[in-house]
Formats: C-alpha cells, structure tokens, sequence
C-alpha cells in the first residue's frame, strides 16, 4: 500500500511538473529570442537617419563603430558597395518594407532606407542564433532543478503520508494475523484515519465474539458432560449392585458401550475447544507418530507393518488429537479385530486439492459397509472406532471410505487447513 | 473399615454410592449440599470425603477451600468434568483424587483405600517403595528401576505398572485395569491395554513370547510375576 501511495503521488506530480515546467521552459526560450530582436531592431533604429541623411564616408564610420561594439551590422549603400559585416548582408532581393529574414546563422533584420538624394541603401542587422539563446540553456537548468526538487519533495511527503496511513492497516493486518494464528487474545489498539479505526473496532468485536462463543461452547459442552454422566454413574452404580449372573454380565457390557458413545458425544462436542480459532496439523508426523505408538504391540503380536509416508509435510484442518484419535480408532480396529500375525500397511499420500489422504489396510478377514453405516455399536464391534474416525474426517472437509475384501481398507480424505488469506506478503 | 462422608446432590447417585460403598464394609454418612457437607466434615471427622463439584448451593472447589482452611481429611472429588482445566483447579484446591464420572463401585473403593494408604503413609512419614524381583518402584519420586538401572517410564506406563505390582502374582483383568488406571469404559474391542503393556514390556526388556515379568494370561487379564528367588 505504502509502495502504490507513493507511486500514486510521484505520477502526479510529474504530471504537475511537466505542465508547468514545459510551458515555462518555452516561454524562457521565446523571452531570449525576443530580447536579443529587440536589441537589433534598437540597433536599426540608431542608424537609420544616419543611412538616410549622411554621406558615404559619415555612414561608413557610423557602421563600423557599431561593429566595433559587437553588432553585426551591415549597409548595402545604394550604388552596391557593402559597409560593415558582409554576414549582416542579406542573401535574397530586399523589398520596400522593413523584414525579417531567418537563416542558420541568425535573423536579419533588413531596413530598406530611402535617401535624400533619391536612391535606396539597405540597412541590415543579423542576430545571431546564439544571442537569441544566450542564458537559456542556464534557464532551463534551473527550472529543472527546481522540478527535480519539487519531485524528490513530494515523493518524501508522499511516504511519510503512505507511512502514517498504512502503519494503522499493518497493524490491524498483523492482529487479523495473530487471531488466524490461533491467539484468542489478539487486539488492535484502533488507530489512523476514521475507516481504519472503524475496521479495527469492528475487528475487535470479532475477536470478541469468537471468545464469548468459544466460551459458551465449552459451558455447554461441560453442561452436556455433567447431564449425560450424571444419570450414567447412577446406571453404572445400579448395575454393579445386580447379583452376579450373564443377566449383569450383559447388562455391565451395555453400560460400557453406553459409556464409551457418551464420551465420544462430549469429546465432539469439545471439538472446538482443542481445534480454538484455527485447526491445523501436519497429518505424515501425527500418523508416524501413532505408528510409532502401536508398533511395539504390532511387533509382540508378529504382525507386519508396512508404511508409506511422504517426505514433506501435508497439513490438515484438524487438531492435532482429533487426527491421532481417528487413526487409534483404525490400527485399534486392525489389531483387535484380525488375528495376530496378520498384516497391516498404513500409507499416507496428498490429496487431490489439498489434506491428506491416509488408508489403512489389513489381510483381516474384512468388515462389512454395513459396520460403518452403523456407527454406534456394542461391545466388541468396531462400529464406534469407525464413527469416531468418520466424523474426524467429515470435520475436516473429507470423508472416510470403506472397501471390504480382500481384506479391509479405511480411507479416511482429510482437508486441507482453512485458506489463511491474511497472511499474504505485504 | 473407614468412615466416609459422600457429598451428592443426586439423590439417585448418593444412595447408589452409600450402598456400593457400605456393602464393601465402610461406614458412611451423606449430604445433599455443600454446606451441610462442610458441617459433617468439620463436626464428624471422617476419614475420606467423597465431593461432587456440582452442588446447588455452592461450588464444588470453593467447598473444597473452605474444608482445607480447617481440615486435612482427605478429599476425593467426584465430577463430570474431565477436562484438563477442571482436574488441576480441583487437586490445586487440595484435592488427594479424581474420579470422572460414571464411575464403578469397585474402581471408586479402590480409590478410596489408595488414598487412605497414601495418607496413613504420609502418617508415618512416607509410603516405601515397592519391590518385586529386580523390580523397583517408588511410587513418591516415579521412579522405577530395573536390576538397579533406572528405567524411563510415560506417566499411563508408570500408573500400569504400579497397579500391577501393588497385586503381584494376582491376575488384572483389561476391565479392571482400563477403569482404575485409565477411567475409562472396557470396549470388547479396546486395545489401550496392550498397547501400553508392549512397551512396558520393551521397556523391561521382555517379550510377549518371553515375558519376565508381565505374563498374560489368555482371555482373563495379565499378572506381575514374582521372579523365583
């Protein structure tokens, strides 16, 4: 912005300056030219009575002391002699009436003078062109300087102005920055010209509002976590209390898998919490660091584990636990429900427009769709795994897919992180 | 045997809770709210308090700060909330132990007595460290050695280990040991047990097909072996 303001101000003012200083720079020039005239003409004027009055010899001294004094006159005496300077002399046939004549050298002035005796001498004073421009070029210069000045002036003025007005944006630009980053307590103190300071307000009633609802999210996720448990520690109390037979048995597996879809509810619900302003985390390190997690287990139960990562980073829109939750729930699901031995492969690739695609394939003896479909399931089943890992990726703006037999392949399409546009080069 | 003093708002829960924990020999007395709580704290001397945080007249930890600016009994605090925030403004309130909600009358007591020993050890002046085998385990400094070498454990790895050498020779059930070392529900298909035992066992420098120390037993659970002398 700083940059366009002050190349916005240099265009102007060139344009300002060369409507001024051409104008004035001819007008110099035609100033010269007209004075160095005047000069001459003032010369004719002095010799013309002597060319009509005097004789011959009065004449010629008349001429020659106005040569001697840096005049290039010269007289054509009626019987064609030529006194003073022949340059003066002018090359075309002379008219009756006083003219101008240009050439290369200069402009002569050419007076046909009538004499008393009845002949026709002609007076003739050349300026040369260099008379006509003498103090021009020294003129000219100084307008320039002074143009040259006026520019350099405004430019500075200009920056200082484009400083003063972009230092406000800056940093309201760095507090939209700092809120994209995640910082819930980024503020901008309002300053610069009124419409920057109305931005900067209304940036912080933003930043505001984001807090409150982030806040009364969590009061509600911890509400929903206080109503749901609450009548689930009774149940679970009132269940263990049973006399010991299948009939509890069953019932104390129904609670667990109760319990288990409760805290799935509260941890979605608390989603916004861990992912704050911004969710965002590099989906190769968090799955190579739950492989690292499950390979101990892998290694004791003789399974093979193959794995396929980029080398690069591939960003997503989730936090970073939310990821490392969906990917336990699919290696929990291939360990708990193939035998041991069995082998696994993990891969890890970029998706098409963005995020991350991660699949994770067993030789098991494969699951149904209808286990996704399903979602929430008892004890034992892999339903609730599944769902945690769908949700995860639908929040990311993917989805996870199910490809039975041979074996079973996830696929769980994760999105990239929200465009941070904010953060683009200034 | 100890005497215990449940503070519950929900009727349903402090009558569940008074049962389970009577039936396993303890004596116990109740409130509904937190002032009459502090008063039967205060004026009972009970040996362990169970508090909800939820109470209708007052906030769970501000209970708890005004039983702590008069007593040292220890506190178990009973809560919905598990989130990270909730835990440390309870136990820096002075909470001894956490219990989430919903959580089972065996995993509750196994609280309780963990928290009455704690205490009784702090009575006489620090609870030892646990040795089975080469096995050492100082519950006070987490530390844990091995033949004499210290071994680096994660805070779940250390808590498992624990458990289990607090019952040596006794076989854990995945059930038990998912409720009282993780909190957690047991899922059929759960496998945060194993993980975490595979690299407890790395740790210790064994294997599943030759286990030192932690022997599991098929279909039931995993024991602490006491090595032969």
């Amino acid at each position: 912005m700083r940059r366009q303001i002050t190349l916005l101000v240099a265009a102007t003012t060139s344009v300002v300056l060369l409507a001024f200083l051409v104008p004035a720079a001819t007008l110099v020039s035609r100033v010269a030219a007209s004075r160095a005239l005047d000069a001459g003409q003032q010369q004719v004027q002095v010799l013309i009575p002597s060319v009509a009055l005097a004789g011959l010899d009065d004449v010629r001294v008349a001429v020659e002391v106005a040569v001697a004094s840096g005049r290039r006159v010269a007289v054509v005496w009626t019987d064609g002699t030529v006194l003073g300077d022949p340059s003066a002399v002018p090359d075309g046939p002379v008219g009756s009436t006083a003219a101008q004549e240009e050439s290369a050298d200069g402009t002569r002035l050419v007076q046909p003078v009538g004499r008393a005796d009845g002949g026709t001498a002609t007076l003739s004073v050349l300026v040369p062109e260099e008379e006509q421009r003498a103090g021009v070029t020294r003129s000219w210069a100084v307008l320039a300087g002074l143009g040259v000045l006026l520019f350099l002036l405004a430019l500075l003025l200009a920056d200082r102005l484009a400083r003063s007005m972009t230092r406000p944006v800056r940093r309201l630009a760095d507090t939209a920055d700092r809120l994209g980053a995640g910082d819930r307590d980024a503020r901008v103190e309002p300053a610069g010209p009124p419409e920057v300071r109305a931005v900067g307000t209304a940036l912080n009633r933003l930043a505001g509002r984001i807090d409150e609802l982030l806040t009364a999210e969590r009061e509600t996720a911890a509400d929903l976590a206080h109503r749901l448990r609450t009548p689930m520690t009774a149940l679970r109390l009132d269940t263990d209390a049973l006399p010991p037979g299948p009939a509890r048995d069953r019932l104390v597996d129904d609670v667990d898998a109760l319990d288990r879809t409760v805290d799935a509810v509260i941890a979605e619900a608390r989603r916004s919490q861990r992912e704050g302003l911004v969710a965002g985390c590099d989906a190769v390190a968090v799955v190579a660091d739950r492989i690292a997690f499950w390979t101990p287990l892998a290694e004791d139960e003789d399974r093979s584990v193959t794995v396929s990562l980029p080398a690069g980073p591939l960003p997503v829109r989730l936090a970073a636990d939310d990821l490392a939750a969906a990917v336990d729930a699919l290696l929990g699901n291939v360990v708990a429900h193939t035998g041991v031995g069995t082998a696994f492969a993990v891969l890890v690739e970029a998706r098409t427009g963005g995020g991350a695609v991660v699949t994770v394939a067993d030789e098991g003896p494969g699951l149904t769709t209808a286990v996704l479909d399903r979602g929430v399931s008892g004890a034992g089943s892999s339903g609730l795994g599944l769902d945690i890992a769908r949700r995860t990726a639908e929040a990311s703006g993917g989805g996870l897919r199910l490809v039975d037999a041979p074996g079973t392949t996830v696929v769980l399409e994760l999105g990239p992180p929200a465009d941070q546009g904010l953060s683009a080069p200034r | 045997m100890a005497q215990l003093l449940v503070v519950e708002d929900d009727d349903r829960i402090r009558g569940a809770v008074v049962r389970a924990l009577r039936e396993r020999g303890h004596v116990l007395s109740s409130a509904a709210a937190g002032l009459e709580g502090l008063r039967l704290a205060v004026d009972g001397t009970p040996d362990l308090v169970l508090l909800d945080l939820g109470l209708p007249d007052l906030d769970g930890v501000e209970v708890l700060r005004m039983l702590r600016a008069v007593s040292a009994v220890p506190v178990i605090v009973t809560t919905a909330r598990d989130d990270d925030a909730s835990v440390v403004r309870a136990l820096d309130a002075g909470a001894d132990d956490y219990v989430v909600k919903p959580f089972a009358a065996a995993q509750l007591d196994a609280r309780i007595r963990a928290v009455l020993r704690r205490a009784a050890g702090d009575a006489d002046d620090g609870a030892g460290p646990v040795t089975v085998g080469g096995l050492v385990l100082d519950p006070r400094s987490r530390r844990v050695t091995l033949d004499g070498a210290a071994v680096d454990l994660a805070p779940k790895e250390f808590d498992l280990l624990a458990h289990l050498m607090a019952r040596p020779g006794a076989v854990v059930t995945k059930r038990q040991l998912l409720a009282e070392v993780w909190q957690l529900p047991y899922g059929g298909s759960d496998r945060t047990v194993d993980v975490h035992l595979s690299w407890l066992r790395r740790k210790l420098g064994e294997t599943a097909a030759e286990p030192r120390f932690l022997e599991t037993v098929r279909g039931v659970g995993v024991r602490l072996a006491v090595p032969a002398p």
